[in-house]
């Protein structure tokens, strides 16, 4: 056991993301005999979660943490997603899926999109939609397993991910955490003590006097950032000037019949509508920025544009797009909201918090807390809010929306330097570059620009190795299978029962 | 809820008793307070083996609000109507002792008594033509009623084969659903309570210690709770049921699955077939005073209809009973508590019968010795009943073809055995005593075909006409006949609505 250990870690929060650490930290470190994880949060205080839509990346959380994907299912009320429905956003009356998963099939070794390209040159219009099965069988509300032992089906490479209840998340990674011997104390910070001579956090208070001492503190207590702010001053790179939405109002409303297996959002006149349909109810909301609109016109926006009776009185949320200085100061590591906030145009809340529990984990530290590695911790951090800030904002910078002063704001605005990099090489020849490690992949930006309007002047050259007519073939053949495997996958309903994946109201206590 | 309610039930070993009681735990110990934990290792194998049962386990499903199509899809399941004993009363004979009853009492009058009575009168068919659930096992139909059907179809009865494995994975999910809590590893150690020896918590290898309040013993045979540490003692019945032995053996599949199991009566032993949806299960079971192992498995080896899927596997167990099923704060389940051998399918109903009892009469902390005493008395009169009415198979038979059916047909049965086949054997009178598991229609099917008749029938049977009552019983034997021609095959009941899952149609492929 090396002496300088960290034995103790407390976890400032105990929404989705207090609650993930927890989960994840106690599963992988949770049988050190020598370290204990302490979480602390208040009933008092109530959680942001409206109901979350992910990314695929979370399957990868859910099997270090050897998560069942039925039992969880079921227990979060969750339903599957194959994609993002983007409604109205490069005109009104358009629409096209950011699908995960991949168009078509590369041929020659050449990218299936530049063939693709070549199709519409040679005069083919079908809409790139076609090529994806997570687009059709998303659209069509239909879900089913990848199937990767069958290399030459659509099926083989599909991505999915969840749209669940983000109380009922948190409510059962605590259960998963408690397992592992996670201590949940509950009570309100009322102080936080720090050294006088290093300015490292020794300890909260709460309410009742009680003083919870740690080594290692993670900042999960939302917006505020009780430590790494409040306490630590670490100070916010403020990027509103590029995502001026600043306001989310939310309500759930009841199911209707449309389940689509996607997630949707609908731009709207000052910002954007989501729509996450869950087993049980749908959530909704309008982000949309203070500038432009005013909360009562959101309001009225919102509830006039739902499927369902609402079941409650919206919900209005503050926010400022950017992220902390720094996610990482002495020896509190601030995740979730508290480390920074992204709209969740592109469903990324909670993979932000995962991929920053994953990069403590690498670079767990030491009581001597290693400025050198806390630094790399930071850079990567800042990389990935950065990385999704731009993606983002190809969203509002690519449009031909001139409808309202704050389309117009958007689609004048200067963009980041990496984005306007990137929409100009896919401008010339339809290229497209993954960057580093960058979370959206070619087939993401891929469906984003062309989604968005971006045309491409021309297509790789390479792609003429198959004769004109031999490409229209194969994108006519493509396009069949890929139609015809989604008709072969059940529609979620039937999914859902058949894994016995469907939550059901019943009589019985919760377990 | 008080400060003497049981809080941690822990259930040891997760075979098919161990998940049935995890089940059933998690659905009526679902109080906000009790939790339970099941220890099991993947080291140890289980012995189930492709089960046979009897129609209580409907009940059970039903109490858990499992969906019977489902569970029987996803065990392999397929129905059974009965069980087709062959070369037991004599070598060539056959009968059959279904689920239902036979035929309807006319005028307070039981059936069997007026088939009695009109046996003396003319050659009759066997009882069996007048068994709804017999007559469609004879033409490998099946249906399950409707909640509606009026008879004869509504005295259908029917009970399941299914994989044991499958079934304890079924049940697995079930009780992980319900909050049961399930803990890999090998238990090395118990901690017993000083001055009672109560059981405290088991220690598992890698060092994990499990508390409990209430402890289920469901380790198998071993007994590790109830006997290695609290040495409750085991009465052997091996005097009565010399069988020892059992070896099993899978196998493929011919034809269609008959909606039936069979015992089928060897020189030294018998065998079983129980046909499942993808493959048939059969084993022997035998006696290794009389019949060497490998003896014992060539015998099965010569007796099988399809090929082999499996390894034989050699089982050795002792027919008895734990002297206490429940002791101290240990409920043994399964095998810990006691082993008769599946000759009527018994074996999952000891376990059903044992949570539903221990459901009934639940202890708390306290443990009040009344609870636990009446909870062996029922466990012990089960046990007994089924004991005897398995002797009378092997000791009511004309079979002298070896020491092994000399030693059984000549052996002297428990007093409470005699008493039975001597009321029987004077006027053909049965009586359903208590909680007796095996009602009319087994006795009556059993000793008529085990070749025990009847000297007389009961008088109050002449105060009916007999040509009427002729005329009435060739009715119903009509309608069980029509009822089963109209129902379909078992294999296509299956088909329509419980198949085992087949494997997913391959998809449409890119092909250039």
């Amino acid at each position: 056991l090396r002496p300088d250990a960290i034995s103790k870690v407390v976890i400032v929060g105990g929404g989705t993301a207090g609650w993930m650490a927890a989960a994840a930290l106690s599963r992988i470190m949770g049988d050190i005999p020598t370290f204990a994880i302490e979480l602390v949060e208040s009933e008092e205080i109530g959680t942001v979660g409206v109901g979350e839509a992910t990314i695929p990346q979370i399957n990868l959380f859910n099997s270090l943490l050897d998560i069942d994907e039925h039992d969880f299912v079921r227990a979060t009320n969750a339903t599957y997603k194959l994609g993002i429905e983007f409604r109205d956003w490069t005109r009104i009356g358009h629409r096209y899926v950011h699908p995960f998963g991949f168009y078509g099939i590369d041929m020659m070794g050449v990218e299936f999109h530049h063939h693709w390209l070549k199709g519409r040159a040679l005069g083919d219009r079908t809409p790139l939609d076609a090529y994806s099965l997570s687009v059709v069988a998303g659209l069509e509300g239909r879900f089913e397993h990848p199937r990767p032992g069958q290399p030459k089906s659509p099926l083989s490479r599909i991505g999915y991910a969840f749209q669940f209840d983000a109380s009922l998340y948190a409510r059962y990674l605590r259960g998963l955490a408690e397992q592992h011997g996670v201590v949940r104390t509950e009570g309100r910070i009322v102080e936080v003590v720090q050294n006088g001579e290093t300015g490292f956090i020794e300890a909260v208070v709460l309410e009742s006097g009680a003083r919870v001492e740690g080594e290692l503190f993670i900042d999960c207590s939302g917006f505020r950032g009780l430590l790494i702010e409040q306490q630590l001053k670490t100070g916010f790179v403020d990027w509103s000037a590029w995502l001026p939405c600043d306001r989310a109002m939310a309500v759930a409303c009841e199911s209707s019949a449309d389940v689509q297996t996607l997630t949707r959002s609908t731009a709207r006149p000052a910002g954007w509508q989501w729509r996450i349909p869950l087993q049980h109810r749908t959530g909704n909301g309008y982000v949309y920025a203070s500038a432009h609109l005013s909360d009562d016109e959101a309001a009225a926006t919102l509830l006039a544009n739902l499927d369902g009776a609402p079941l409650a009185d919206p919900r209005p949320l503050r926010f400022v797009a950017g992220h902390r200085k720094q996610a990482w100061v002495k020896n509190v590591v601030a995740l979730g909201l508290a480390g920074g906030f992204l709209e969740p145009l592109e469903s990324t809340s909670i993979h932000l918090v995962q991929t920053g529990i994953a990069r403590l984990m690498t670079l767990f530290p030491t009581r001597n807390f290693d400025e050198f590695e806390i630094a790399r911790y930071n850079r990567l951090t800042e990389q990935e809010y950065v990385d999704i800030r731009d993606f983002l904002v190809l969203h509002y910078k690519a449009t031909e929306r001139n409808d309202t002063a704050f389309w117009d704001y958007c689609r004048t605005l200067e963009p980041p330097e990496g984005l306007a990099y990137k929409i100009e090489m896919f401008r010339r020849n339809g290229r497209i570059f993954r960057e580093h490690d960058e979370l959206f992949t070619e087939t993401s930006w891929l469906a984003a620009m062309v989604g968005q309007g971006i045309e491409a002047g021309g297509y790789h050259p390479a792609a003429d190795i198959l004769p004109d007519a031999e490409t229209l073939k194969r994108l006519a053949h493509i396009r069949e299978v890929v139609a015809q495997t989604a008709r072969a996958m059940p529609v979620q309903a039937e999914f859902l029962r058949d894994h016995d994946s469907a939550s059901n109201v019943s009589l019985k206590r919760a377990s | 809820m008080n400060e003497h309610s049981i809080r941690n039930v822990v259930i040891v070993g997760g075979g098919t008793a161990g998940w049935m009681a995890a089940a059933a735990f998690s659905r009526f110990l679902n109080n906000g307070y009790t939790r339970t934990t099941i220890v099991e290792s993947e080291e140890i194998g289980t012995i189930g083996v492709g089960e046979a049962t009897i129609p209580p386990l409907i009940t059970f499903n039903g109490m858990l609000g499992i969906n019977e199509n489902e569970f029987v899809a996803a065990t392999q399941g397929s129905f059974k109507l009965g069980i087709e004993f062959v070369n037991w009363g004599g070598i060539g004979q056959r009968y059959f002792h279904p689920f239902g009853v036979h035929g309807h009492d006319l005028e307070g009058v039981h059936f069997h008594q007026l088939y009695l009575r009109e046996r003396k009168r003319r050659v009759m068919q066997d009882i069996s033509a007048w068994s709804m659930s017999s007559v469609a096992a004879a033409q490998g139909k099946f249906a399950r009623p409707a909640p509606d059907a009026g008879p004869p179809l509504s005295q259908l009865l029917y009970a399941f084969h299914f994989d044991a494995n499958l079934y304890a994975k079924f049940l697995r999910a079930y009780a992980e659903r319900g909050g049961v809590r399930r803990i890999e590893g090998k238990v090395v150690d118990v901690a017993q309570r000083a001055e009672d020896g109560f059981v405290e918590s088991v220690t598992l290898a890698d060092g994990q210690k499990i508390e409990g309040d209430l402890f289920i013993d469901c380790s198998g045979f071993r007994g590790l709770l109830i006997e290695q540490a609290l040495k409750t003692g085991y009465e052997e019945w091996t005097h009565w049921l010399p069988c020892n032995r059992a070896i099993a053996l899978p196998t493929t599949y011919q034809g269609q699955p008959d909606p039936f199991t069979r015992a089928t009566a060897h020189p030294k032993g018998w065998q079983w077939r129980i046909p499942l949806q993808n493959r048939m299960g059969n084993g022997i079971v035998y006696s290794s005073d009389h019949m060497s192992d490998d003896e014992a498995e060539s015998v099965l080896m010569a007796n099988l209809e399809g090929e082999p899927l499996a390894e034989p596997r050699r089982l050795s167990f002792v027919t008895g009973r734990r002297l206490k099923a429940w002791n101290a704060n240990v409920v043994s389940m399964g095998l810990s508590s006691g082993f008769i051998e599946p000759l009527e399918s018994t074996s999952i109903h000891f376990v059903q019968s044992g949570i539903a009892r221990l459901i009934a009469l639940f202890p708390d902390k306290r443990f009040n010795p009344v609870e636990r005493n009446e909870y062996n008395r029922q466990m012990q009169t089960l046990f007994e009943d089924v004991r005897d009415f398995i002797i009378l198979h092997y000791n009511a038979t004309k079979r002298d073809d070896s020491e092994f059916w000399n030693q059984c047909r000549t052996m002297k049965v428990p007093d409470s055995l005699t008493r039975k086949i001597d009321l029987w054997r004077a006027k053909g009178r049965v009586f359903r005593e208590e909680l007796e598991l095996f009602g009319n229609t087994s006795w009556v099917a059993v000793a008529l075909g085990q070749n025990i008749l009847p000297e007389d029938y009961e008088p109050a049977a002449d105060a009916l006409d007999e040509d009427k009552v002729a005329a009435a019983l060739e009715q119903m034997r009509q309608d069980y006949l029509k009822a089963a021609e109209r129902l379909p095959t078992q294999a296509e009941f299956i088909a329509r609505s419980c198949a085992a899952q087949a494997a997913p149609p391959p998809l449409p492929e890119f092909v250039f």
